[in-house]
């Protein structure tokens, strides 16, 4: 291999992965390894991605093909790393940047810290769920115990980050935690529209806009991504449900059936 | 317009904003999207109220309000030089049946397997057709704005 495409590899599978590690389709992963690979002069350039994985060749000048396999672990979403990768992706297909230039980028987007704290998490998490409860035919009272729940689901999933323990149980637990707590104040403290209020309060755990992509994705042709994707999104509708069925059954045994 | 729809509207408007922009924190989206975004998916929300309020069917009213949205999106994303996916994503999030989603699982949880399933299926139909709505709002984009500088915008900004 040519000292030029030796270091090419690299900067094409660390762009795929954080595409597809931080949200992004799996189309624009493949579309933007082949046009940087295709920018940096490489003959050849093929990708295929799932969101387990990317993988990525092309025909070295010796006329050996060179491919490489990289897992992706889903990390929770960026779409700000997203769309720096595609900015860097520009700059290559610009020429702006060769190999080595486009590996030091998109290592620094990858060490890049999020933007926002976990209280500042929380808070996003709140306002959004208050928004949502209104929408969904809520009042004040409702919209501030929206708040609340949300706020304390949110700072619950920030701990079991920090602890790794997220992914499917923090979303359990988070939903457990956003449901009962509506449900609680509705029983003893002040009467609410207890449907408005829970599903303002879960919206943001929800897996709606999941199980949209996994129809696109479907509708695109890439029906394992669509079925990776659909299951996944399934597995989350069923903690979040299993979450609300579990506050449901608690606060009827603790009250002995007295909520309805 | 009596006054309960200008006070629904607002109430609508509003709401679905307020929900979104705290959504696109949650998601990191970048901060000069945040605005827009939002605006976006209120629009999109306002048009599925209204629709509904004219009579039409859920489906229909979700799937137009998803392709207008869809469109502003990537008209947005375009003029922004930004993904398209954080504008796309952004902007359906209140159409997403979230409150159908909850009474699937608040039915069946309750024994009501019949009344849960039915609900399932309507929310099922509204997220096929959010993403029917974004499909022909992206191929839509394509023809009433196509790339008039095709070497430029091959570093375009909707990819």
């Amino acid at each position: 291999m040519s000292n030029k495409q030796s270091g090419c590899m690299a900067p094409l599978q660390l762009a795929g992965r954080l595409i597809m590690e931080n949200g992004g389709e799996t189309y624009r992963v493949e579309e933007t390894i082949t046009r940087m690979g295709r920018a940096f002069g490489l003959q050849e350039v093929e990708s295929f991605a799932i969101p387990s994985g990317v993988f990525v060749s092309f025909r070295q000048e010796n006329g050996e093909l060179e491919t490489a396999v990289m897992r992706v672990r889903k990390g929770s979403t960026d779409l700000t790393r997203v769309d720096a990768v595609n900015q860097v992706s520009r700059q290559v297909e610009a020429g702006a940047l060769d190999c080595q230039g486009a590996m030091d980028a998109l290592k620094t987007i990858e060490h890049h810290r999020a933007r926002l704290s976990p209280l500042q998490l929380v808070l996003a998490a709140a306002v959004s769920s208050g928004g949502w409860a209104l929408m969904f035919g809520g009042g004040f009272a409702e919209a501030l115990v929206a708040i609340l729940a949300a706020g304390i689901s949110q700072l619950m999933s920030g701990a079991f980050q920090r602890r790794r323990l997220h992914g499917l149980v923090s979303v359990l637990a988070g939903s457990l935690l956003a449901a009962l707590l509506p449900m609680v104040v509705n029983h003893a403290i002040w009467p609410l529209i207890v449907d408005a209020t829970v599903a303002g309060a879960l919206m943001p755990m929800l897996p709606g806009l999941a199980m949209t992509n996994a129809v696109q994705d479907t509708m695109r042709g890439d029906i394992v991504s669509g079925l990776s994707h659909g299951i996944s999104a399934l597995l989350t509708a069923a903690m979040v449900a299993g979450g609300a069925l579990m506050a449901a059954s608690l606060l009827r045994a603790l009250t002995g059936g007295g909520f309805a | 317009m009596n006054e309960s729809l200008l006070t629904g509207l607002a109430r609508a408007a509003l709401s679905s904003f307020v929900g979104t922009w705290g959504f696109a924190l949650l998601l990191n989206a970048p901060k000069r999207a945040w605005l827009p975004a939002a605006a976006i998916d209120a629009v999109g929300y306002v048009l599925y109220w209204l629709l509904l309020r004219l009579g039409a069917g859920e489906p229909s009213a979700i799937f137009v309000a998803a392709m207008t949205a869809s469109v502003l999106a990537q008209f947005c994303a375009r003029k922004m030089r930004m993904i398209a996916t954080i504008f796309v994503s952004l902007s359906i999030v209140s159409l997403v049946p979230g409150l159908g989603l909850y009474r699937c699982m608040e039915l069946i949880g309750q024994g009501q397997n019949a009344a849960g399933l039915q609900a399932g299926a309507l929310a099922m139909i509204s997220i096929l057709m959010i993403a029917l709505g974004l499909a022909v709002g992206s191929f839509l984009f394509r023809v009433l704005f196509p790339k008039t500088r095709p070497s430029k915008c091959k570093e375009g900004v909707s990819r």
